[in-house]
C-alpha cells in the first residue's frame, strides 16, 4: 500500500454515550483521490466522520492526517490543520447570509478573497444570493453553500456527508460535477447512501456494517461485484 | 445425587434476605425513641406530670429531629422521583410543600372545623390541590422544552411567595401559629404519636417510589431521564409519563408539608421560600440522583447538620457556622455538583463496582497466568 | 427556489406594538389623567427597562450560545450595586475603598469601573472553573449557576449583612432634575436611558457587523459546527459569558443611586430579565431589547397602578412573573423565538 495515505483511520472503537457504534474502523483514504463510505442506515458512517473531525472522540486507535496523529484532538484544532467539514443536514447558518456563512469560515485573513472566484465559478447561484439569510435558500443551494464553506480556507480533507440527500436529480448532477471539479486539488471522503452517485463519483469505496470495515477497494471492482452491493448495501 | 428436586424458598426469606439492610435501619427506627431514652435516661413518653406529660428529654429531642428528617425525606424523594428518576428539574417545588402546610394549618386556625374532621378534608383538599396544580403546572409547560418547566415553576412558587408574603389573613410575613389541633397528635403533648405517624409517611413514601420505579411505568420514567427523543421514537407519549411523575411527586411534597406543619406548629411564607426547594435540590444530589436511600441520606445528614451547626450556633476557629450555615451550604453544593456528581450513594456504588471490576481482572490474570505460565495482557486494564 | 421570507416576523412586530400601546393606555388611566404622572410613568418605565436590558442581554446570549440559564445572573447585578454603594459611601459601606478618593465624582466612576471590573473577573471564573468542566451535561450547569448564585448571595450577606443601604450621596447629575408636565425627573435617570439605548444599538452593530458578532450568531445556532470550521468556541464561550456577567454588574452600579442596595434586588431582576427573555424569545437579542422595553413599561405602569386605593402592593410585585406565565401559558416561544 502506498505510505503515505492522505488520511488513516486505524480500527477505532468509538462510544456515544453508553453505546458502542463504531467497533472496529478502518479506513484509509489515498492523497488527491475521492474515496466513499457506503454502508446501511445506522452502520456508523456519519460516526466515523464525526470521529475524525473530532466531535466525538474514539475510545480506541488512532487517526493520522497526513501522517499526523490527530486522535483525542478537539475539532476546531483538527480543522485548523486542514480538514473541511460538510455535515449531514447541510448545517448552514441559517440566520446569517450567504457571505456570513462563507466568511465565517475564513481561518486567515484574505481566505474568502482568494478563492471567492474558485467558489463562485463553481457554484453561481451563490454570487446571486450572497446577501440572503442561508435560511432562504433552497436545499440545493444550501448544500452547495455548506461545500463551498469548506473551500474557503486551505483546506486538503473534505469530508462530505451525503451531499445528495433530499436532493432533486437535476441538482445531484449539478454537485456531481461540482465535486469532481474541487476534487482535482484535494481529497475527499464521502459518506453516501446513493450507490449511483457514489459510484459516480467515488475513486475507493469502503464498506461499513455494523460498526466495522467489512469491505475496501477500488470502485471499478465493486460497481461489477453485485452480490457484494447488494449484501451490504440492500440496493441491486 | 440425581432425581432430587431443588429445595425452592420461601418467598418471603428471598424477601427478608434482599431487604436485609432496609428491615434492620426500619427497626433501627421503630425502637430509636426507646434506644435514645434508655442511653440517655430519658423517657420517650417525655416527663410525667401528673397526667400530662412535658415535652423534655434527650429522647423527645430526638424525635423532633427524626421527625423532621421524615418530613425533609418525603419532600426529597418526590423530588428525585421527578429530578433523579425521570430527568425533569423544578425550581418551585416547595411550593407544594408550602401548600400542604397552610392548607392544614387554615383548615384548623381558621374554620369552625372539628380538629379531627378537619384534619383529614386537610388530607384530602391537600392531595387534591397539589395534584391538580402540579398536572396544570406541568400541563403547561412540559410539551416545551425542559428549561421552560424549571423556569415556570420557579415563577409560580415565587408569586406564591410573595402573595403569601403579604396576605394579611395569615399575618403576611409573620406567619401564624397552630394552637388547636387534635390532642393525639400534638407533638407538645405526645410527640411519640407523631413520630410514629411520621415513620409510617416515610416508610410508605420509600415504598411507594420503589414500587413506581421498579414498574412498567419506573423503566419508562428513566428511560425518559436517559434520552427523552429517543424514548419518543421507541413511541412512548412521554408527555404523560413526565405528568405522572410530578403529579405524584406534588402530593407527595404535599403530604410532606403537612408533616411539617404537624411538627413545628407554625406556619409562614418561608415554606414556599426558595430554601426548600434548593435544599430538596442539594439533598437529592448529595444523597445520590436516581437512587433509593439517596434522599433519605441526603435528607438525614443536612438536616442533622443543620442542627448541629446552625441551631446550635457552632463556631470553629472563630468562624461562626450557625450564621454562615447557608454560605456553606452553597459550597457543599457546588463542590458536590462537580466533584461528586453521583452522592454519596452513587459515588459509594461506582467505587464499589470499580473495586470490584480491578479484583475480577486480577483474578483473570491470576489464571490466564497459571494456564501458560505468562503474564497476559489485559486490555481492559 | 427561494423560501418566503416567514410572515409571522410581521406578525411579531403587530403583537409588540398592540402590547406597547396597551401599556401606555393603561399608564395614562393609572395616572388619573394627569400628563405629569403619565410621562414619568413611562419615563421610569424605560429606565426599568434598560436595567432590565443590562441583565438581560447577558442572560440571553449566554443562554442562546452556551444553553445555560445563568441563574447567577442576578447575583452580579447585586454585586454590582453593593460595590458601587461601598465606594461612594467610605463611612457607611463596609469594605472603604472610597476613603482614599476625596472627589465624589470620581468616587462613582471608580465604583462604577470596580463593578464592571469584579463582576467581568468572578464571571469568567465562574465559566472556567465551574461551568467548563461540565460541558454538555446542561443539567447540571443549570443546577451548578443556581448553587453559585446562593453562594454569591449569602456571601454578600455576610460581607454587608442584610440591612438594606439607601444611596445618600446624591453627586451632581443626580441632584439636577428637570421638568416636564409639572412633574420632575432626575438627569441622572435620564441619561442611564440614553446610555442605555446606545447599548443596544452598540451590541447589535457587534454582533450584526464585526467577526466575533458573526461568530457569536453562528454560535447560537450551531456551535458544534462553528468549533468544525477551525473556531476555538470554548473561548468565545468565556468571553460572552465574562461580557454578560460585566454588563449586569454594571447595571447594578448605575443602579445603585436610585435603588439602593438591598439583598433582594438580585433575585428580583433574575426574575424579571427571565420574563424578558421568555417574552422575547429565547437566543434571540432583538427579542430581549423588545421584551425589556415592554416589561420595563409594564412594571412601571403597574406600580403606578398599585398606588390607587384598594389595590394592593403585591400586583406591581409579582408583575414580572405574571407576564412570565401569561406568556408560557399563550405564547411560549416568545416574540422571535424559534422552535429548537
Amino acid at each position: 500500500m502506498a505510505a503515505n495515505m492522505m488520511l488513516e483511520v486505524d480500527n477505532i472503537h468509538t462510544f456515544i454515550g453508553q453505546f458502542h457504534i463504531l467497533e472496529g474502523v478502518t479506513v484509509r483514504v489515498p492523497p488527491g483521490s475521492i474515496s466513499v463510505l457506503l454502508g446501511r442506515n445506522g452502520a456508523g458512517k456519519t460516526t466515523t466522520l464525526r470521529s475524525i473531525m473530532g466531535l466525538n472522540a474514539p475510545q480506541q486507535g488512532t487517526i493520522r492526517f497526513d501522517g499526523r496523529d490527530i486522535t483525542g484532538k478537539s475539532a476546531y484544532a483538527i480543522a485548523r490543520l486542514g480538514i473541511g467539514y460538510v455535515p449531514e443536514h447541510r448545517a448552514v447558518f441559517k440566520e446569517l447570509s450567504v457571505r456570513e456563512n462563507l466568511e465565517i469560515a475564513a481561518r486567515q485573513r484574505g481566505d474568502l478573497d482568494r478563492t471567492a472566484d474558485m467558489i463562485f465559478a463553481l457554484f453561481p447561484d451563490l454570487k446571486r444570493f450572497i446577501n440572503l439569510p442561508g435560511g432562504n435558500l433552497s436545499g440545493g443551494q444550501q448544500q452547495m453553500l455548506a461545500i463551498a464553506r469548506a473551500l474557503v480556507p486551505d483546506n486538503r480533507l473534505l469530508l462530505i456527508d451525503e451531499p445528495s440527500e433530499g436532493l432533486a436529480p437535476v441538482i445531484i448532477e449539478q454537485l456531481v460535477h461540482a465535486i469532481r471539479e474541487l476534487a482535482k486539488e484535494k481529497t475527499v471522503l464521502l459518506v453516501e447512501q446513493n450507490f449511483r452517485v457514489a459510484s459516480k463519483l467515488a475513486d475507493h469505496y469502503v464498506i461499513i456494517d455494523d460498526g466495522h470495515t467489512v469491505e475496501a477497494g477500488d470502485m471499478n471492482y465493486l460497481i461489477e461485484d453485485k452480490a457484494l452491493v447488494q449484501r451490504y448495501l440492500g440496493v441491486s | 445425587m440425581q432425581g432430587q428436586p431443588p429445595k425452592t424458598r420461601s418467598p418471603w426469606l428471598t424477601t427478608l434476605l434482599d431487604n436485609w439492610f432496609l428491615l434492620a435501619v426500619l427497626v433501627f427506627l421503630l425502637l430509636l425513641p426507646h434506644l435514645v431514652g434508655w442511653l440517655t435516661d430519658s423517657s420517650p413518653y417525655g416527663v410525667q406530670r401528673g397526667t400530662r406529660f412535658i415535652m423534655q428529654g434527650r429522647s423527645v429531642f430526638w424525635q423532633s429531629v427524626f421527625i423532621e428528617i421524615y418530613a425533609l425525606a418525603v419532600l426529597v424523594m418526590s423530588y428525585n422521583l421527578m429530578f433523579g428518576f425521570t430527568g425533569v428539574i423544578s425550581f418551585g417545588h416547595a411550593l407544594f410543600f408550602g401548600l400542604g402546610g397552610y392548607i392544614v394549618g387554615m383548615m384548623w386556625q381558621y374554620t369552625d372545623i372539628a380538629p379531627d374532621l378537619g384534619l383529614g378534608l386537610s388530607i384530602i383538599l391537600t392531595m387534591a390541590v397539589t395534584g391538580l396544580l402540579g398536572f396544570f403546572i406541568g400541563l403547561v409547560s412540559l410539551r416545551l422544552r425542559g428549561i421552560y418547566f424549571a423556569i415556570f415553576t420557579l415563577a409560580v412558587a415565587e408569586m406564591v411567595w410573595i402573595y403569601v408574603g403579604r396576605w394579611p389573613l395569615t399575618n403576611g410575613e409573620d406567619g401564624f401559629s397552630i394552637s388547636r389541633m387534635p390532642e393525639w397528635l400534638d407533638p407538645s403533648r405526645n410527640r411519640l404519636n407523631l413520630y410514629y405517624i411520621g415513620l409510617a409517611l416515610f416508610v410508605f413514601t420509600f415504598l411507594f417510589i420503589r414500587r413506581l420505579v421498579n414498574s412498567p411505568t419506573g423503566t419508562v420514567f428513566q428511560a425518559i431521564r436517559e434520552n427523552e427523543e429517543r424514548a419518543k421514537t421507541i413511541g412512548y407519549h412521554t408527555l404523560t409519563y413526565k405528568l405522572i411523575a410530578i403529579t405524584i411527586a406534588s402530593m407527595m411534597a404535599g403530604g410532606a408539608g403537612i408533616l411539617h406543619a404537624l411538627l413545628n406548629k407554625k406556619l409562614g411564607p418561608e415554606m414556599f421560600g426558595v430554601v426548600y426547594t434548593v435544599d430538596a435540590l442539594l439533598m437529592t444530589i448529595i444523597g445520590g440522583v436516581g437512587t433509593f436511600i439517596g434522599p433519605v441520606i441526603g435528607a438525614g445528614s443536612l438536616h442533622i447538620a443543620d442542627v448541629l451547626f446552625r441551631d446550635a450556633n457552632t463556631s470553629i476557629l472563630g468562624f461562626n457556622i450557625g450564621e454562615n450555615w447557608l454560605l456553606i451550604t452553597g459550597f457543599i453544593f457546588v463542590i458536590v455538583v462537580l466533584v461528586f456528581p453521583y452522592g454519596m450513594v452513587g459515588t459509594w456504588r461506582r467505587a464499589q463496582s470499580w473495586l470490584s471490576q480491578r479484583w475480577r481482572n486480577r483474578r483473570q490474570q491470576k489464571v490466564a497466568m497459571t494456564r501458560t505460565g505468562q503474564p497476559v495482557e489485559d486490555s481492559r486494564a | 427556489m427561494m423560501k418566503q421570507l416567514a410572515g409571522n416576523r410581521n406578525d411579531s412586530w403587530v403583537v409588540i406594538a398592540g402590547l406597547i400601546v396597551a401599556i401606555v393606555i393603561f399608564a395614562y388611566f393609572s395616572a388619573g389623567g394627569n400628563m405629569g404622572t403619565f410621562t414619568i410613568t413611562l419615563l421610569s418605565g424605560l429606565l426599568r427597562a434598560m436595567l432590565l436590558f443590562l441583565v438581560a442581554a447577558g442572560l440571553s446570549l449566554i443562554f442562546g450560545l452556551m444553553g445555560i440559564l445563568n441563574f447567577a445572573q442576578g447575583a452580579y447585578f447585586m454585586v454590582g450595586a453593593y460595590l458601587a454603594y461601598d465606594i461612594q459611601h467610605p463611612t457607611s459601606g463596609v469594605i472603604s475603598l472610597g476613603q482614599h478618593i476625596p472627589n465624589p465624582e470620581l468616587r462613582f466612576l471608580v465604583g462604577i469601573i470596580v463593578a464592571i471590573a469584579v463582576g467581568g473577573a468572578l464571571g469568567a471564573i465562574l465559566e472556567t472553573v465551574l461551568l467548563r468542566p461540565l460541558y454538555k451535561r446542561h443539567l447540571f450547569q443549570l443546577v451548578l449557576t443556581f448553587g453559585v448564585s446562593l453562594i454569591m448571595l449569602e456571601g454578600i450577606k455576610a460581607v454587608w449583612s442584610t440591612t438594606p443601604y439607601t444611596w445618600l450621596e446624591n453627586i451632581g447629575i443626580q441632584t439636577q432634575r428637570f421638568v416636564i408636565f409639572g412633574a420632575s425627573f432626575s438627569y441622572y435617570r435620564l441619561f442611564i436611558i440614553a446610555m442605555g439605548v446606545l447599548l443596544i444599538i452598540g451590541v447589535a452593530l457587534l454582533l450584526r457587523r464585526t467577526r466575533i458578532g458573526i461568530i457569536i450568531r453562528a454560535g447560537v445556532e450551531d456551535s458544534e459546527m462553528v468549533s468544525a470550521l477551525g473556531i476555538n468556541v470554548r473561548s468565545v464561550f468565556t468571553l460572552v459569558f465574562t461580557l454578560g456577567c460585566a454588563m449586569a454588574a454594571f447595571g447594578g452600579a448605575v443602579a445603585a443611586p436610585f435603588l439602593g442596595a438591598t439583598i433582594g434586588m438580585g433575585n428580583t431582576f433574575l426574575l424579571a430579565s427571565i420574563a424578558v427573555i421568555v417574552l422575547g424569545g429565547l437566543g434571540s437579542y432583538e427579542g430581549t431589547a423588545v421584551g425589556s422595553v415592554i416589561v420595563g413599561l409594564a412594571w412601571a405602569t403597574m406600580e403606578q397602578f398599585s398606588i390607587r386605593p384598594g389595590v394592593g402592593s403585591v400586583w406591581a410585585s409579582i408583575t414580572p412573573m405574571l407576564l412570565l406565565a401569561l406568556v408560557l401559558l399563550l405564547r411560549p416561544k416568545g416574540l422571535f423565538g424559534e422552535e429548537r
